[in-house]
């Protein structure tokens, strides 16, 4: 699963820890999340999508293989 | 993240200072010959005999402490935590039985086994939760300059 938390977190201007405040985890897996190593649960995306007032399939995506 | 179990975040340090407390405390009990590791059949029987009741709290202390230190929450307790956790403790698990299984074709002594068997999974699940974290802060860090 690919997602594009950077590219929107560049546009609404946050950084990671703020993200992270704002959905209640650790800047470390908001950072993980961002390079593809931890999946989110669903209840965490969609708080993440939330956060960017965008519908979940425009932040994250399947890959192929998934 | 709710409704799971943990101790709270302090009780990691008394932890530390119940297995730290431990060893002062089992070397003199060892001087004082209060315990003979080397000694399959204690000299006094008994649960209320000095050397199990000193075996039993040494033990106790070690293993609580042990038990506190694993079982604290994290400052911030979010699902990777929680994954980590649960991948720490599958890995503690399958070493503790290899070790176990691996001792009991090899060794016959039982007992040791046993108290083998009660510190195992625990070290080696706070050694690996903690390796992991540890990994995750330093990616975190080399990372930070792109962060803004």
């Amino acid at each position: 699963m690919k997602n594009n938390i950077r590219v929107e977190r560049a546009i609404k201007n946050i950084t990671q820890a703020e993200l992270a405040e704002q959905v209640s985890v650790s800047r470390q897996t908001i950072n993980t999340i961002e390079s593809n190593k931890y999946v989110p649960s669903t209840v965490l995306a969609l708080k993440i999508a939330k956060v960017f007032n965008k519908p979940l399939e425009e932040i994250f995506m399947l890959e192929e293989g998934d | 993240m709710k409704n799971h179990f943990l101790f709270p975040y302090w009780t990691r340090y008394l932890g530390w200072a119940l297995v730290i407390l431990h060893v002062p405390l089992s070397m003199l009990g060892r001087a004082h010959g209060m315990i003979n590791i080397m000694d399959p059949q204690p000299r006094d029987q008994g649960i209320f005999a000095g050397e199990h009741l000193f075996f039993i709290c040494t033990t106790l202390v070690m293993s609580a402490g042990l038990f506190l230190v694993a079982f604290a929450k994290e400052k911030i307790e979010d699902e990777q935590i929680w994954q980590i956790r649960l991948d720490s403790l599958r890995w503690a698990i399958f070493i503790n039985y290899l070790v176990l299984i691996i001792s009991l074709i090899f060794i016959e002594d039982v007992p040791h086994m046993l108290e083998l068997n009660l510190w195992v999974p625990l070290i080696f699940f706070i050694i690996r939760f903690r390796w992991v974290i540890f990994r995750l802060n330093r990616s975190l860090s080399r990372e930070g300059d792109y962060e803004k």
